[in-house]
């Protein structure tokens, strides 16, 4: 027997699209437009997750960063002003989280264990997030060879944009999720599952939020053995630059979601006192599931 | 010492609820015809691969091409294909909008389930959910579907457009 089809409810879309390495779901909802309009509205929210999604993405040669990786040592490389605007942005988190959250980590040891594609030039080991320079002019140099990944911070400003792009179109209820960075904008609040950390297909804990933002990290899902059969995750340590393991999972709340997406590392890898400074000063909250 | 702390720590046993599989369908395979395509007739192309196209398909894409798994159809002006991909975790329908010259247009998923342990691998379970739209949607902002905490990969959905694309070259630009 065949099953209805959604029942397309009136003035409400609900689209998802693969962009940066997951499932970003955009979902509005708001009675004085018509159907087309909301979806005209959500497709220009997706452009912008699809600008981000160029121009940041890791594994893509022709991106904005890919090309700062490459050639940033040898001389200044001009970006793109969001790119530049999410380097200023990680740099930030990384001076307020005193390195907790650092963006020049995770690439050689991900690229070692197969996550991330590695590249020819081997990176500083005594290097960290202080090497980047931002020139200004939208302009960035190396001043060691370090490799920056942004993924811990441009779904949640991709996440932002999408949200921001569809205020700007005036519609009410907004819900923006890439992967778990999620958003939502209006006067409802959204119910959200966290996934339980040991068993994250069959528990979960809810939660409801309103005019928030919100990010989880947690190794489930990502981790896998090595080639040497240790068990990695795409969580890195900052301080001694090993896979992280011994957590549950750490869910930020914040009113934007690119803060939220970063604190998640100060809270699983900064001193205590370091991490609550740092969410005081962004207004956010944590939730450690262990 | 009493602070105001902005960290609460919980512990697994005391917050968390069974949960059933996540699922949902963001649309139907006309809807997205329509969303693709707007205004122009679609016809349904059959696709038949030989061995020799399977094999070129499958050297080109570096993916594995199962039979029966892609839908196409042309339109006035581009084509549009339905596939469904199986991940570690879940399985995903998606349309796929391409241009007259064969590039990517459009990607939209049309339905997202999600299985519990090996019930992926199980065809009777895959069989609910491909091609047609059996199961039990999930009837859209009803129920709790918003899930944090887990980057679901969309890997799977990149090999599959990937093949996709092969398809194309091979057996409709090329026929």
């Amino acid at each position: 027997m065949l099953s209805p089809l959604p029942t397309p409810e009136p003035h409400t879309v609900r689209r998802a699209r693969p962009l940066l390495g997951t499932l970003v779901e955009i979902a509005v909802s708001d009675d004085r437009h018509s159907q087309e309009k909301l979806h005209a509205a959500v497709s220009d929210a997706f452009a912008e997750v699809e600008r981000v999604h160029r121009l940041m993405s890791f594994h893509e040669a022709t991106s904005d960063l890919s090309l700062v990786n490459r050639h940033a040592l040898s001389r200044p490389v001009r970006v793109h002003a969001d790119t530049y605007k999410v380097f200023e942005m990680a740099l930030n988190f990384s001076w307020l989280t005193q390195g907790a959250f650092d963006p020049t980590v995770a690439a050689p040891i991900l690229e070692s264990s197969g996550y991330l594609p590695s590249c020819r030039t081997q990176c500083d080991p005594g290097a960290d997030w202080r090497d980047i320079e931002l020139l200004g002019d939208t302009c960035i140099r190396y001043r060691r060879a370090v490799r920056a990944d942004l993924g811990g911070i441009a779904k949640g400003f991709a996440v932002d944009l999408a949200v921001c792009a569809l205020a700007a179109r005036d519609i009410e209820d907004v819900l923006v999720n890439a992967g778990g960075d999620l958003r939502v904008a209006g006067p409802r609040s959204h119910g959200v599952r966290l996934r339980h950390p040991v068993e994250p297909l069959e528990k979960a804990y809810f939660l409801e939020i309103k005019g928030r933002a919100l990010a989880t990290s947690a190794p489930y899902f990502s981790r896998r053995k090595d080639a040497s059969n240790r068990e990695m995750s795409a969580l890195v340590d900052p301080v001694n630059r090993m896979p992280e393991l011994d957590v549950g999972s750490v869910t930020v709340l914040a009113s934007d979601c690119a803060s939220a997406d970063a604190l998640t590392k100060a809270v699983l890898f900064a001193s205590r006192e370091v991490a609550e400074r740092s969410l005081a000063v962004c207004g956010a909250e944590a939730c450690v599931i262990k | 010492m009493r602070f105001d702390s902005r960290i609460a720590y919980m512990s697994i046993a005391a917050v968390a609820v069974c949960v059933p599989a996540h699922a949902l369908v963001y649309m139907s395979v006309e809807q997205a015809q329509q969303l693709m395509f707007p205004g122009q007739s679609l016809a349904a192309l059959s696709l038949r691969l030989s061995a020799d196209q399977i094999a070129a398909v499958e050297k080109d894409a570096g993916v594995k091409v199962y039979p029966g798994g892609l839908r196409a159809w042309k339109a006035d002006q581009g084509y549009f294909f339905v596939d469904a991909v199986i991940g570690k975790h879940d399985l995903i329908t998606y349309a796929v909008a391409l241009d007259a010259d064969g590039k990517v247009r459009q990607v939209e998923i049309l339905e997202y389930r999600e299985a519990y342990g090996g019930e992926v691998r199980n065809s009777h379970w895959r069989a609910q959910f491909t091609g047609r739209h059996h199961g039990d949607p999930v009837r859209i902002g009803k129920d709790i579907q918003n899930i944090s905490g887990a980057t679901l990969s969309c890997e799977h959905v990149t090999e599959g457009i990937r093949r996709l694309l092969a398809i194309y070259a091979v057996a409709i630009a090329n026929a």
